[in-house]
């Protein structure tokens, strides 16, 4: 019974523990992603954004990336990779419009994407 | 992670009503909630080793998820009395000195030839050799037999009845015909078939009959041109 007992909390708290550090954790690492996707979103559409500011969210995002993976679907991530290369590339060669569009795409994404690993019933069922 | 835990949750406790609610057929030799976690374990721990996509803390997290739920219903079980028969249910008592007992059959999704073949299966082919027979929360099935039960086990027993039909393949086994049973049964008074729960014929000429609501009766009668098989 002691036993049981014991084991029951252990894990429950673990289970909570867990939970609650993943609602923080993933939130707080597309907060941080989002802010610095609209850095570049600002710059991008001011016309002053160039392929280093592109390549250091890149960089910031592919250290995010690798911790991600542990929390949350690898499709999500993948994702957010996909646009991401895709808003370099432009903004390397200029593109700003098309560029602008990719990084709305991220900004969405970002803002999203913790919401869908939140117990909210539309998630549950 | 907190949606994995509530989703594994919904499921399991989603499950073990089901399996509560389908009787003691679908269950063997299990309490329900432990076929329930043998169900889920497998797959849980399955989907994210087969699925690159998902990261394998979502596997670990379901498992953990049911391994503290089966904690909280085995501690449940084992010190809530009311709980107990809620959670695993109850032992059904399926046949008693009356006969067989229809409501607990049909209660448990069972049928007469279930439960014949049941008590086949535990050794007793003879109705009438058994005073008491159950089926225990986890499905297997129990029966008390009569004093020297072993000498009313002379013939194999076939079902000719069973709940208000006639079993065609074993009327042809048998070699007797509808008319020998239907004048049997107009003998006892048994004014319509349907009233029948089960009539049973061995190939000594003994006779178990079982109208619905009613005790069971057993007879001696002769076939017609002394069949026996």
């Amino acid at each position: 019974m002691v036993k049981s007992l014991t084991a029951i909390a252990i894990a429950t708290a673990m289970l909570l523990g867990l939970a609650l550090f993943e609602w923080f954790y993933v939130a707080d690492q597309f907060a941080d992603f989002g802010e610095e996707v609209q850095t570049l979103y600002d710059k991008a559409e001011s016309g002053t954004a160039n392929a280093e500011d592109a390549r250091a969210v890149q960089t910031s995002w592919e250290t995010r990336k690798s911790r991600l993976h542990i929390w949350i679907p690898h499709n999500d991530v993948n994702k957010l990779d996909d646009y991401l290369a895709e808003a370099v590339r432009l903004i390397g060669e200029r593109e700003y419009p098309l560029a602008l569009a990719k990084l709305e795409i991220l900004l969405h994404l970002a803002e999203c994407i913790p919401g869908t690993y939140r117990p909210h019933v539309e998630n549950i069922f | 992670m907190t949606l994995v835990i509530i989703r594994t949750a919904i499921i399991y406790v989603a499950l073990l009503i089901i399996m509560r609610l389908m009787g003691k057929r679908q269950i063997g030799e299990m309490q329900p909630f432990e076929l329930v976690i043998t169900l889920l374990i497998a797959e849980l721990a399955c989907i994210p080793m087969a699925d690159a996509s998902i990261p394998l803390l979502y596997g670990i997290i379901s498992v953990v998820t049911i391994y503290v739920l089966h904690e909280i219903v085995t501690l449940l079980d084992l010190k809530v009395k009311p709980l107990k028969s809620l959670i695993s249910g109850k032992p059904s008592l399926v046949i008693n000195k009356n006969g067989i007992d229809d409501y607990q059959l049909k209660k448990n999704n069972l049928d007469v030839s279930d439960l014949i073949e049941s008590l086949r299966s535990a050794g007793y082919f003879s109705l009438d050799s058994i005073d008491y027979a159950l089926y225990e929360s986890n499905g297997t099935f129990s029966a008390l037999p009569k004093q020297n039960y072993e000498e009313t086990q002379t013939s194999l027993p076939l079902v000719i009845v069973d709940n208000g039909k006639y079993d065609a393949k074993n009327l042809q086994i048998a070699g007797l015909g509808v008319d020998f049973f239907d004048n049997l049964l107009k003998k006892e008074g048994v004014k319509k078939l349907k009233k029948v729960l089960v009539l049973t014929a061995d190939g000594m000429g003994k006779i178990y009959l079982q109208v619905k609501g009613e005790k069971f009766r057993t007879l001696n009668v002769s076939y017609p041109g002394g069949k026996t098989w």
